[in-house]
């Protein structure tokens, strides 16, 4: 049912991908603006720099940056909207910009800003449309379609024009019109912007079910980590396009921040903390230290030790996933460098 | 791919549907142009005695009639709508199926013809009574025009599809559209009927695509051509429609090394 490689094979597989993009450069003012009409001057902007990394079947992978990063450039690229500057990918085993059909019918690109379905007829009659391009058996699509409708909760929606849905009915049945060909593979660019706490939940959970039923492999970038902690068990994490940290979310945290996080609560007033880390926090009887990872132990000690019968509680934990990825997208140069 | 033909259609009738004032106001533009040209033209030769060159004002009524049925049954807008397309971020939804997204501009094209076919034929019957339209055609010129105005629409189609890929590189083509547009307006036979225009204006024309998409099916249904000059009229289209072919395929397969998915 699903278009899968051979199970040895990575379904999505990418070595020195790199993007330049040619745009052209003016200073402002009418002068200018002149001046641009007589002799243009272009900049290359690098927008991914030779990225690798590899997804095996079934996997369900986020793949974060903050904004200009590159993540949707690489996606572009993998579903074959985009030919790249350099490098080598193959998807399901075929290079995606070459757009061959066995490609495009085993793979989707769901973008939770933009609309694939004709605003001005029913998604039912979309659906319908979608069928025949992809050529979906009968018994095939009355199957997902069902599947999909149970899901995400579609039944009142298909009958109306999608231009009269909200928000986040609309995004449901672009999920379900992406999803109705069973493709193989999901790229999945911010499938939960913009959609108010509740829809987000169940965009999430929809997806997860939708992975464990199908089987199906998922590249996912989002802003909300909500998403990525609920979702994925991998990380992709890309900066000013270069791959910065590719391996389990829960590692991390270990990878990116130096630090770990104390956590103190005194039966008495907190006094002065600094002799055992960075106190990011505190108030009349509860304070956060940051401490160096490699020195946890040694600190926790020396508070249990220090602090004595004043202390009611501890606790010592990787900081929360949120200020990890927040340090990382805020350092000018590559976390891969500053570290190296 | 006649599966997939009949489920687009059926969507594009149904949002087609939505927008009929526009369709029909869109078709009544289009006979514009040809009416003021028939007017003007049967005042000149109204003026000169009843006829200017070969064509009388029957003539005149019946050619700029049939240029008007001609040039609804050709026209495509596709390179306005394609560039409209790549600046919103709506043409990488279609490339993202297996469906090359020209089939959807076949069949818009298509439903939009077809349903305000009916309202221009009435339209066309009162210019001609009003016109006094006299048709002196043969059966064959019927037989004719039937692959000429089929290759018309497909020369039509391509050279818009040829026009749209450069937005590829251009980002905004309505210059290059306008520039198309006003060289049909001379070249195509809209100003007067070829065989009225200066003799180098006529090679010229008959040099360019153009009047095989307007004038020459037009002289087909009117009935002013010859047999053997009829056939000849196919060959060249043929031959425009297999050129604007391989233009295409050129030019889509290095725009999409070009395109940079903006906006989508």
């Amino acid at each position: 049912m699903y278009a899968v490689p051979p199970m040895d094979a990575p379904v999505v597989d990418v070595r020195a991908l790199r993007k330049v993009y040619r745009v052209t450069e003016r200073e402002t003012g009418l002068a200018a603006t002149f001046r641009s009409f007589v002799r243009r001057r272009y900049r290359e902007v690098l927008a991914v720099d030779g990225i690798t990394f590899h997804i095996d079947p079934g996997e369900v992978v986020g793949f974060l940056g903050p904004n200009g990063a590159g993540k949707t450039t690489t996606l572009k690229m993998l579903s074959g909207l985009l030919y790249p500057t350099s490098g080598e990918a193959t998807v399901l085993g075929h290079v995606p910009w070459r757009r061959e059909g066995s490609f495009l019918r085993g793979m989707t690109l769901l973008m939770g800003n933009r609309s694939q379905l004709v605003w001005d007829i029913p998604a039912a009659d979309s659906f319908l449309v979608l069928k025949e391009i992809y050529a979906i058996p009968d018994a095939q699509y009355r199957s997902t379609l069902d599947e999909l409708t149970g899901l995400l909760e579609l039944q009142p929606l298909l009958h109306k024009p999608v231009r009269g849905l909200s928000l986040g009915e609309r995004m449901k049945v672009e999920f379900a019109a992406g999803l109705l060909h069973s493709p193989g593979v999901a790229f999945l660019d911010e499938p939960t912007l913009g959609l108010d706490i509740s829809m987000q939940g169940r965009i999430r959970r929809f997806v997860a079910e939708y992975n464990q039923r199908s089987g199906a492999t998922i590249l996912l970038t989002s802003h909300y980590m909500d998403d990525v902690v609920a979702l994925c068990r991998r990380v992709i994490v890309i900066h000013h396009g270069v791959l910065l940290y590719d391996g389990a979310l829960a590692d991390l945290a270990e990878r990116m921040a130096p630090y770990k996080r104390i956590g103190v609560t005194l039966r008495g007033t907190v006094g002065d903390l600094s002799t055992f880390g960075e106190v990011v926090s505190s108030n009349e009887n509860t304070a956060t230290i940051h401490v160096p990872r490699a020195q946890a132990g040694e600190r926790t000690a020396r508070l249990v030790r220090e602090l004595g019968d004043q202390l009611a509680d501890i606790s010592v934990e990787d900081p929360p996933i949120e200020e990890v990825i927040d340090k990382v997208f805020a350092s000018e140069r590559p976390l891969a460098e500053a570290t190296a | 791919m006649i599966r997939i033909y009949r489920q687009l259609l059926i969507a594009q009738i149904q949002a087609a549907a939505q927008y009929r004032i526009q369709a029909v106001l869109w078709m009544l533009f289009s006979i514009i142009r040809p009416v003021i040209f028939l007017a003007a033209w049967t005042a000149v030769a109204a003026a000169q005695g009843g006829s200017v060159g070969a064509y009388t004002t029957s003539d005149f009524a019946a050619y700029y009639i049939a240029l008007t049925i001609v040039g609804h049954l050709t026209t495509a807008w596709n390179s306005f709508e394609f560039e409209f397309e790549v600046r919103q971020g709506r043409l990488s939804p279609k490339l993202l199926r297996p469906l090359h997204p020209l089939h959807y501009s076949v069949v818009e094209n298509l439903i939009w013809k077809v349903t305000t076919f009916l309202p221009l034929l009435l339209v066309c019957v009162v210019i001609a009574l009003t016109f006094q339209v006299r048709w002196t055609g043969e059966w064959w010129h019927l037989a004719l025009f039937v692959p000429s105005i089929v290759l018309a629409a497909a020369l039509s189609f391509m050279i818009g599809w040829v026009v749209a890929t450069s937005t590829f590189w251009l980002q905004r083509i309505n210059t290059v559209n306008t520039l198309l547009q006003r060289t049909s307006f001379i070249f195509a036979g809209q100003i007067a009927p070829l065989s009225l225009m200066p003799t180098a204006l006529q090679v010229v024309s008959y040099a360019l695509p153009f009047a095989y998409v307007l004038a020459i099916p037009a002289e087909i249904l009117r009935g002013g051509v010859t047999p053997e000059r009829g056939l000849l009229y196919l060959a060249g289209q043929t031959v425009w429609l297999g050129l604007s072919i391989v233009a295409f395929q050129f030019a889509w397969r290095a725009g999409l090394r070009e395109y940079s998915a903006v906006g989508a």
